[in-house]
């Protein structure tokens, strides 16, 4: 087994660039899972919209009613009343919403004069259309008082629209028996996972193969008395252990990180899925590394070749949310179906034969790309000896 | 001489390969895939129609007036009919709970003493079928109380009153654009291209220092003024960084069609000071580190990938979180300030910040310089 040996030896003195990559790893996944809220709630909890409102009209009682209201329906955010800090805020979505309520707005809306409330929101956005109507809501019922109660006083007003609208419907959660919050972030883990693996198997496994297709080292290692099915048999069982173990490695701290779901059925297809991703990587890697020649063309290779399957797969950017040719373009790399079928095993609510099924399918295709890449090096790998 | 020493460093730069795989072709490829994963990206906050479901049985017919104005008030914008909110979909119980369940709809309404919403999850579309729902509930409380208090209300013209809304709101815009976050990430990037523009630094230095490379050597030995020939090393450097990004520019300018908010000049202005700064910046860890070149590239590839972190290359809000928390990194950091002046360009109406972030900008390739001068002048070896 000194093939074998020599792999790993290799391995170890090339691991300080892949250690940056499996760091990286976790330090993203752990601050994700340390972020994790608390799963106690069972009940519906209504979405609240982070807004600011800026008050130039006097203080009056109307306007403090409407400001308890809105604090009830959405996370008021205090930001001091500076352009600057507050475009600050909207760009990065710290608040989606800024209301500004003009001077005399209360004067107005009690004459029926026509003044309007200046709003700055991110344009045509779902939080912001909710955040109008719950403003409109409020100075709507309002009017109405002030227009069909003759004599009610603004305490009066305010204390019947806040009855009013208190009234609240009764929403029914459907119960699933699975946490989703917690499977998301399990999902995002193993979508993670595809990129950091990856770059680390094209790494490891290019930086050894380098080092074997030495001209020098394998005229060498041809006049050994070792046959060449032998150092062959070595070097893919090296391979081989070298793709498993750099697995382990990385899914390992995701029983730490998310053991209720790890230890569950769902647990277990996330990691049949990533091996088998793992291995469909290997041969890709494999097969990168006969074509290229150079230390420093590798980590080229490695950081185009990861990323660039990870943008347009989904690992970044949720699949949901990229476009359809980019996604087409993607169907041909396996990390498009590594990350279908992880997003597949989040969304299930019960796992069982018949939904698993497109996600056994995934695999076959990950599977298929495996036995076809491996194919063609091994026809390169074949040509090229032939030819010399 | 100087001429001569500026072109060889123009050719020496040019071939070499993996020098300008990282400085020119990386950027482009990394802002190609940005520009795949982000093109739909805002879809996610867009507005689109909710969709629910209604079960139609018997319980359905006694709450006609409410599915009308589950329809009816449901145009967001009044003079619309084309924004509705919802879209709705009628059926059994059976029906509705299967669509609930497929992720076909958002939730679905049933109504059973009341009105009874299901859903599936906690989320704003659920949160606005709900408050449309309270909204119903709510008129007919406001009804119910004014009757109650002023005699001889009459309800139908309450109603009629109630069913008017008018729209308080204004759009105000205070910024130049609209608040699209995935421009930040492409300005990171043209942020980050500039620092890798360090690799140009550091090999300028390599190949001018004895005890780095045989060509310092060899150079060393030369009568040729080194000032004068680390200038034109310097000079060939800066030249291919500016033409470097000037490319990245035009390719996101005018193929990614990236919006830098049509201040063409400000924004080469930037791209030159961030170059020159980036290549300075290389230079200055060239000539402090005294190990290896692969130490050299590692300790420069290590703070420019911090620098960009902070800058919001791999998460936007970043860049944010740091100047709310930390306002002092955010201007001790390059990066930031060249992110932040393309930010200014973008977003905000006025230029100070951009010139804030200019002016602080402009110390930072002089301090490198001024420190790198200083260590390699009249360095001279008794042996290698």
């Amino acid at each position: 087994m000194q093939i074998f040996k020599a792999y790993f030896k290799v391995i170890y003195k090339n691991l300080t660039q892949m250690l940056i990559y499996v760091g990286v790893f976790f330090a993203l996944t752990l601050t994700l899972a340390n972020t994790y809220e608390n799963p106690a709630k069972t009940g519906f909890v209504g979405t609240k919209v982070n807004i600011a409102i800026i008050n130039q009209d006097q203080d009056s009682i109307l306007m403090s009613g409407l400001k308890d209201y809105l604090s009830k329906n959405a996370n008021i955010v205090n930001i001091q009343d500076d352009t600057q800090k507050l475009q600050d805020a909207l760009f990065f979505r710290e608040i989606e919403y800024i209301v500004r309520l003009p001077k005399g707005f209360t004067e107005g809306l009690i004459n029926n004069k026509e003044i309007k409330l200046e709003k700055t929101n991110v344009p045509d956005s779902t939080n912001a259309i909710y955040v109008d109507s719950l403003v409109n809501k409020y100075l709507n019922t309002v009017t109405t008082y002030i227009n069909n109660m003759n004599g009610a006083s603004h305490e009066q007003i305010v204390k019947y629209v806040k009855s009013d609208l208190d009234q609240t419907t009764e929403v029914k959660l459907k119960n699933t028996s699975n946490d989703i919050s917690k499977n998301e972030r399990c999902e995002f883990y193993f979508n993670f996972l595809a990129y950091s693996l990856f770059t680390i198997l094209i790494l490891g496994v290019g930086v050894v193969m380098m080092v074997f297709n030495n001209e020098d080292l394998k005229k060498r290692n041809f006049c050994s008395p070792k046959r060449l099915n032998n150092i062959s048999f070595q070097l893919i069982f090296g391979n081989v252990s070298f793709a498993i173990i750099a697995w382990f490695i990385m899914v390992v701290a995701s029983f730490i990180m998310f053991g209720s779901v790890m230890f569950s059925l769902r647990g277990v297809m996330f990691l049949v899925n990533s091996f088998v991703f793992a291995i469909t990587a290997l041969s890709i890697s494999f097969l990168i590394s006969n074509l290229i020649k150079s230390k420093n063309a590798m980590s080229a290779v490695s950081n185009v070749f990861s990323l660039g399957t990870g943008f347009i797969s989904g690992v970044f950017v949720p699949q949901a949310l990229l476009g359809k040719t980019v996604l087409t373009f993607a169907s041909f790399t396996p990390t498009y179906w590594y990350v279908k079928s992880n997003n597949l095993i989040t969304k299930m609510d019960n796992i069982n034969m018949d939904n698993m099924a497109p996600v056994f399918a995934n695999m076959l295709i990950m599977i298929g790309f495996a036995i076809a890449v491996l194919a063609v090096s091994l026809v390169y790998i074949k040509q090229k000896r032939m030819s010399k | 001489m100087f001429l001569h020493n500026f072109k060889y460093r123009i050719k020496c730069i040019v071939k070499d390969k993996q020098m300008m795989f990282w400085t020119l072709l990386f950027p482009i490829i990394l802002a190609t895939l940005f520009n795949l994963a982000f093109s739909n990206i805002s879809s996610a906050e867009k507005f689109t129609k909710i969709k629910i479901g209604i079960v139609k049985d018997s319980d359905y017919n006694n709450n006609k007036d409410f599915v009308e104005f589950l329809e009816s008030a449901s145009n967001h914008k009044k003079d619309d009919h084309e924004n509705k909110l919802f879209d709705i979909k009628y059926g059994s119980r059976l029906e509705a709970e299967r669509l609930l369940e497929d992720g076909k709809v958002e939730g679905y309404i049933y109504f059973e003493n009341g009105t009874k919403l299901v859903v599936k999850k906690s989320g704003i579309y659920q949160t606005i079928i709900k408050s449309v729902i309270d909204d119903y509930t709510q008129s007919i409380s406001t009804i119910g109380t004014i009757s109650k208090y002023s005699n001889g209300a009459d309800k139908n013209i309450l109603r009629e009153s109630i069913s008017n809304r008018v729209d308080y709101m204004k759009e105000v815009s205070t910024s130049r654009s609209a608040p699209n976050t995935t421009v930040n990430y492409f300005y990171t990037l043209i942020a980050m291209t500039c620092f890798y523009g360090g690799f140009l630094g550091l090999k300028e230095v390599t190949s001018i220092q004895a005890n780095q490379s045989t060509q310092g050597a060899r150079i060393n030995v030369a009568p040729t003024h080194k000032l004068k020939m680390f200038f034109g090393s310097m000079l060939a450097a800066t030249v291919i960084q500016i033409i470097d990004i000037i490319l990245l520019l035009i390719y996101l300018m005018f193929i990614l069609k990236v919006d830098f908010g049509n201040q063409v000049l400000f924004v080469l202005l930037t791209c030159i000071i961030g170059s020159i700064t980036g290549v300075s910046f290389g230079t200055f860890i060239a000539s402090i580190v005294k190990k290896g070149e692969g130490i050299k590239v590692g300790i420069l590839i290590g703070f420019s990938m911090t620098m960009s972190f902070l800058s919001g290359l791999m998460y936007d809000k970043m860049k944010y979180i740091v100047n709310e928390n930390a306002p002092i990194l955010s201007y001790l950091n390059p990066v930031n300030l060249i992110t932040d002046a393309f930010y200014s360009l973008y977003y905000y109406s006025d230029h100070k910040q951009y010139f804030i972030d200019i002016s602080v900008l402009c110390l930072f390739p002089v301090v490198f310089s001024i420190i790198t001068y200083f260590v390699l002048r009249r360095q001279r070896y008794a042996n290698i």
